[in-house]
């Protein structure tokens, strides 16, 4: 996606539980971004299973990047960028924290004080032990899903694309 | 006949919950209740250094995160022998305190009101007789006619848009709302406003525990360190403004949560009658006031309750062998020694033993094992934990902190005491319980301020951090009261790891199966106590009692079925 709207602040909110193997796919990426160094205004935020506790975060920044497992049945590892305005344009199957996370953002809706989301959803199978880690599957697909979220980030803050960078990296798929 | 229903998953709860009832003349004759997922955090946790384990248990949830760390903390430093210092004690009241408030708040006006609270019908009120309404009960400023019904405005597109599940997804007009419009508006306008409020309330756990969510804890203390002029650290202005969220945090609990709960209770009152079920209560207490080992200090006293006998508080002991056992006889586990057994958590076993029908089904087999929740015990009996049993035996033990607000809200609904003893008692006691929660914040505030000024400013004890100090076995047992009731966690040190780490939750005393002896748990036996169903196909009394507990499923249970949990709502047969 070529995004032509740019935003002072934007923050990448990697959501999940790192309990629960690929469940916790976007607190791993959090946590490796949250090591890197970024443009003015990008922020990065481990958000865990945080549910209505991270109100603030979405009525501090213009632009949130979430970064969540979904149960959807699609080929582990498959990568979607979704723009969802609504709770019901979310994923059915997001994960144990989806509750508070739906109802906070649907009030925040009624409030007028949604942020522009742009949310990474990232299928996972489902588990059957708890464990802290990846499977191979969703491993391997980190590397892309860190450049994609990057480069997001990157437009989205009105940074200059690169030669490295020129074709979009960020695609609906 | 009986027409059995399947409401699957609960909504408006953490995690995923199912109860099956059975209904023979517009009422609920039988309930069980199961989590259909299944929670291994004992099997992270063995063989882990026990100093991490807080930061592990954390992560269970996205609720109550912080009350799984303090227990964590305090089950490992009672296994080696630390005694916190007073300000690293205050730190963790207040936070507690911060939890409480934001949890009960959020739970009353985001996963319960709507319940009580018909959102649709709030448009045919009336914005000037609601404004009147409003400030006949309380002096909170927003309540003008014009801001109701710019309100009303905003929703109106909202609600015919279909887009918003709070809006779409309810029962609304069902015959069991009784709310006069302009209740339902004042219940819309302040869950929105709840919404705005709770975000600054957390901000307190960001401050004293580093970052939200999942704040730091540190066993023997704190992670925090005060300066008051230090920039990094707690100093003036942070202090200044945790003081300012807790005055903030208490004015919204006084002008709206309450006048809102006895609002709405005083037209449900026949729900004073309705789900009371066990009658039994337990509660661990929690805000020491000089140490966890003098429970005699705790501002939230510990006992139990039997069959609604305030007259009596037994004492609980939670390393008693025969206290506190769990059982497996209708959960899918398996015990070394055999099913009948009930094990303390000191000695616990967690192995998988699914036996249930294979997924998609239509009903469970609930006369064998069907559930992913083991079934605790308090001497053989099924307990109800929670604020209901917090408040009651506050009450019983005769503290008149506990007695004024519980005494003020009988009289305000002008019902009897036996009330309390039912669905629309654990509603209340809720937010009773907030109200005293509010009060103490304020004098562990000027306590931490007297201890700063007096300059003690020590946060932990470090001495026995070294597992070189540490005996080469032990064992703890860390209890606190989570806003969901009694949790404790037991741990089993050997060898400088954690050899067995049980957790035993608020909702698995509350949701749990039945036991050997087929006595039902606080759900079932409340789902069974005198429940209506207006309409099967809409079972908004189950919703109603099953709420009051405040279930949260994620730390009961974790791990999704193989059904892909689709909604499924009612099945009627």
């Amino acid at each position: 996606m070529q995004t032509t709207t740019t935003y002072p602040n934007v923050l990448i909110l990697g959501i999940g539980n790192l309990l629960m193997g690929d469940e916790g796919v976007g607190v791993h990426l959090a946590q490796r971004l949250a090591k890197q160094a970024f443009s003015p205004g990008i922020e990065v935020v481990d958000g865990g299973t945080g549910g209505f506790h991270l109100t603030d975060y979405f009525t501090s920044y213009p632009c949130v990047i979430l970064i969540d497992a979904t149960l959807d049945g699609r080929q582990p590892g498959t990568i979607r960028l979704l723009e969802p305005r609504f709770s019901s344009e979310f994923p059915r199957s997001m994960s144990t924290h989806d509750i508070g996370l739906r109802d906070l953002l649907e009030g925040l809706q009624v409030m007028g004080q949604l942020p522009k989301v742009y949310l990474f959803a990232v299928s996972i199978v489902e588990l059957q032990e708890m464990y802290i880690g990846l499977s191979p599957e969703v491993e391997d697909v980190m590397p892309e899903l860190e450049k994609r979220v990057k480069a997001l980030a990157g437009q989205l803050v009105g940074e200059k694309i690169s030669s490295s960078a020129q074709s979009p990296s960020v695609h609906r798929v | 006949m009986s027409n059995r229903i399947v409401v699957d998953p609960i909504t408006r709860i953490e995690g995923h919950l199912r109860i099956e009832a059975d209904i023979q003349d517009g009422k609920v004759v039988d309930a069980y209740s199961s989590g259909t997922m299944v929670r291994l955090i004992e099997k992270i946790l063995q063989g882990r250094d026990p100093r991490d384990a807080w930061a592990f248990v954390g992560r269970v949830c996205g609720v109550c995160t912080t009350v799984h760390s303090l227990a964590s903390c305090r089950s490992v430093e009672d296994a080696l022998g630390i005694v916190i210092p007073p300000n690293a004690e205050i730190v963790r009241n207040l936070m507690y305190c911060a939890q409480y408030m934001h949890d009960h708040v959020v739970h009353f006006y985001h996963l319960h009101a709507l319940d009580w609270v018909d959102v649709v019908n709030a448009l045919q009120a009336d914005p000037k007789a609601t404004s009147e309404l409003a400030q006949s009960i309380s002096n909170w400023p927003k309540s003008s006619p014009g801001y109701f019904s710019d309100l009303q405005k905003r929703i109106k597109g909202f609600v015919e848009s279909g887009q918003l599940g709070i809006f779409a997804n309810g029962y609304w007009g069902h015959p069991a709302y009784k709310l006069p419009a302009e209740v339902n508006l004042i219940g819309l306008a302040h869950y929105l406003e709840a919404l705005e409020w709770q975000k600054e309330m957390v901000k307190v756990h960001a401050i004293f525990g580093g970052k939200n969510p999942h704040p730091n804890y540190l066993v023997g203390g704190m992670a925090c360190s005060i300066g008051l002029d230090d920039v990094s650290a707690i100093n003036a202005e942070r202090l200044a403004y945790v003081g300012r969220l807790f005055e903030e945090g208490k004015r919204f609990i006084e002008q709206v949560y309450i006048p809102d709960l006895l609002a709405i209770a005083s037209f449900y009152k026949d729900w004073g009658a309705i789900g009371g079920g066990l009658g039994n209560y337990l509660a661990y207490g929690d805000l020491p006031t000089n140490g966890y080992n003098d429970p005699s200090s705790f501002l939230i006293p510990s006992g139990a309750i039997l069959n609604k006998d305030i007259s009596t508080v037994y004492d609980v002991d939670l390393r008693e062998d025969a206290q506190v056992q769990e059982f497996v006889s209708r959960s899918w586990y398996e015990y070394a020694d055999g099913d009948g057994a009930g094990l303390h958590p000191w000695k616990g076993e967690t192995k998988l033993n699914y036996t249930g029908p294979k997924p998609p089904y239509e009903h469970l087999n609930v006369e064998e094992k069907y559930s992913y929740l083991k079934t605790p015990r308090w001497k053989g009996n099924a307990m109800e934990v929670g604020p209901l049993a917090r408040m009651l035996v506050g009450y019983a033990r005769g503290r008149e902190d506990f007695k004024e607000v519980v005494d003020m809200a009988l009289a305000k609904l002008d019902v009897p005491v036996t009330a309390l003893f039912s669905t629309l008692g654990r509603t209340a006691a809720r937010g009773l319980e907030t109200q005293l929660i509010a009060n103490w914040a304020m004098d562990f505030y000027e306590s931490l301020l007297t201890n700063i000024r007096n300059g003690d400013t020590r946060m932990a004890d470090t001495t026995k951090f070294n597992p070189e100090r540490w005996e080469a076995s032990a064992q703890g047992v860390g209890h606190t009261e989570a806003p969901r009731g009694a949790l404790a966690h037991w741990c089993v040190i050997k060898d400088q790891k954690l050899e067995n780490y049980q957790l035993v939750v608020p909702t698995t005393w509350n949701a749990s199966p039945r036991d050997p002896e087929g006595k039902s748990s606080a759900y079932e036996s409340s789902l069974m106590d005198n429940t209506p169903i207006a309409d099967p196909e809409q079972p908004l009394e189950i919703l109603r009692t099953v709420h009051s507990f405040d279930p949260c499923m994620a730390c009961a249970v974790h791990l999704y079925d193989e059904d892909g949990k689709q909604v499924n709502r009612v099945k009627v047969l």
